[in-house]
């Protein structure tokens, strides 16, 4: 039994009379009295928990007089419907859901019309809102109308989307993102894709691509269209940032854009740091270079104008103040 | 059919095919920029359905994939020219109709046309490099239809450019076909046939 959310339910136990002393429960449970009416069960604005079995007994013996599964539920909302053609010039799917659920049951019915053809759109096992159809001609200016009609116990809607053959292709992302650095190149990385699996013919359908990538610091993007091929260098990457990279799909002549796909993450090649302990530099290092000693330029604390003496013992003023205090405290 | 096995002869068509790539692509664009001019200088609702007109070659076709080069190639040359013949007949109505009032329009279909001519010529140097005959042009379908009222002029004229944009399409998708080289012969799929 299938009850509208709101909706005033009044249940009759069966062939029993108005005044019988009867039992009801739900979910096994007993039913206070005051929901009754006589033998009559009222339940007022019913709401979704109210859902169960309910049964009721006759008083005395206790034999089993009518029993029903009360399911509250809604009727459909207009279904939400989208069609599209990532497999072109195969075919299209189209998949759909409803903006809210129902809590009973629903069942969908599409049907799918080019010009006065009838389409079978087969459905799809899983997942099971969505099906699709095989193109039986291309090149049509004929408009396709995909109605969508749902249906459950407490009402029906449906929904009808008309588009033409071009308008719905979109393929998937491409795949198989790379990014790598480029030995002795700050400022490049090489990036490498494939196209997206589902395309079924690319050399007759070849893609373009849009790659876009910023460095994580920043917020703006840059972007690069690329006609053929799956590759680009980029040639303008900030040395020693790590870039945050995507690439995007389109047929070449007709549809829309891919969604992004995976994004990947690079850093350009950076030159190897010198170390402090490695044989070759100490020997390297004996007099001219105080490289090993000074602080490193983000630490530093004072201008060289600043610097008093010369070579490894060279201490800027400020330096100098700070050590002097300190050894008159311990003085 | 050894001409069009020779190396030169695979050569000059995939140089034809890329030009003709090109072509087709330039010429997509630009006729879908003269329909939003023609719809919006007609008075038109770009979205209105309009019935398949007699003389308009239809871009639609079933079992594209399985077609030989030769069939496309002919396909595409006997829509061409009709295209050619139909957008000579809308500028001259144009021309009647708006007069000076509208040049930009008529410089627009008149660039789409000369576009549509170099395209035919372009299938027929393919279809001489496969040593095929071209067909005559008296061959290629019923003669233009009799003169329409001036509404019905704006619906073909919308649907004229409509089919030449989706045979544009069609057009590359089948010279990319015609640029594959088969893998037994290294000639183009369908046009090594049978005598």
């Amino acid at each position: 039994q299938f009850e509208r959310v709101g909706a005033d339910v009044t249940m009759k136990c069966g062939s029993m009379d108005w005044d019988a002393a009867v039992t009801w429960t739900v979910n096994g449970t007993d039913i206070d009295e005051s929901h009754l009416n006589g033998s009559y069960l009222i339940l007022k604005n019913v709401g979704l928990s109210q859902s169960g079995q309910y049964s009721c007994y006759e008083g005395s013996s206790w034999h089993l007089k009518y029993q029903t599964y009360l399911r509250v539920g809604t009727p459909p909302k207009e279904p939400v419907l989208m069609c599209r053609s990532n497999n072109y010039p195969k075919g299209f799917y189209c998949s759909w859901h409803l903006p809210t659920p129902t809590y009973i049951p629903n069942t969908f019915n599409i049907s799918v019309i080019h010009g006065t053809k009838d389409m079978v759109c087969e459905k799809d096992a899983v997942p099971k809102n969505r099906c699709h159809i095989r193109y039986l001609q291309l090149f049509s200016t004929v408009k396709y109308k995909v109605t969508l009609t749902v249906t459950n116990a407490l009402g029906k809607n449906f929904t009808t989307l008309t588009f033409d053959e071009f308008a719905i292709v979109k393929p998937d992302p491409p795949e198989s993102v790379v990014a790598k650095p480029v030995p002795n190149n700050p400022r490049r990385l090489e990036v490498s894709w494939q196209n997206p699996s589902s395309w079924p013919d690319p050399e007759s359908f070849p893609l373009k691509f849009f790659l876009r990538y910023r460095p994580l610091i920043l917020d703006q993007w840059q972007h690069v269209e690329l006609s053929d091929g799956t590759s680009h260098t980029i040639t303008d990457a900030y040395a020693g940032k790590e870039y945050i990279i995507q690439v995007a799909a389109k047929d070449n002549d007709i549809g829309t854009w891919s969604d992004w796909s995976v994004a990947v993450h690079a850093t350009p090649w950076t030159e190897e740091p010198k170390h402090l302990t490695t044989e070759a530099q100490i020997t390297e290092t004996t007099s001219a270079s105080t490289s090993s000693f000074m602080a490193p330029p983000t630490t530093k604390i004072c201008d060289k104008g600043a610097m008093v003496g010369s070579g490894a013992v060279a201490v800027c003023w400020t330096a100098g103040l700070v050590v002097a205090a300190y050894s008159v405290l311990f003085i | 059919m050894a001409a069009a096995d020779s190396p030169s002869a695979a050569l000059r068509r995939r140089d034809l095919c890329s030009r003709g790539i090109r072509l087709a692509g330039k010429m997509r664009a630009d006729v879908v920029d003269l329909l939003d001019t023609y719809v919006e200088q007609q008075g038109l609702d770009a979205s209105a359905s309009v019935a398949a007109v007699e003389g308009v070659p239809l871009a639609a076709v079933e079992r594209w994939d399985e077609q030989t080069g030769t069939q496309r190639l002919l396909e595409n040359l006997a829509a061409y020219r009709a295209f050619r013949a139909l957008l000579a007949q809308m500028l001259e109505e144009q021309r009647e109709q708006l007069g000076e009032a509208d040049a930009g329009l008529g410089r627009a279909l008149a660039a789409v046309l000369l576009q549509v001519s170099a395209f035919a010529y372009h299938l027929e140097e393919l279809l001489r490099l496969e040593s095929r005959g071209i067909p005559g042009e008296e061959g290629d379908g019923p003669p233009p239809p009799p003169r329409l009222g001036l509404f019905e002029q704006k619906l073909r004229g919308l649907g004229v450019l409509r089919e030449l944009a989706q045979w544009a399409v069609r057009s590359a998708r089948d010279l990319r076909q015609l640029a594959k080289p088969s893998p037994a012969t290294g000639t183009a799929p369908g046009l090594v046939e049978s005598p």
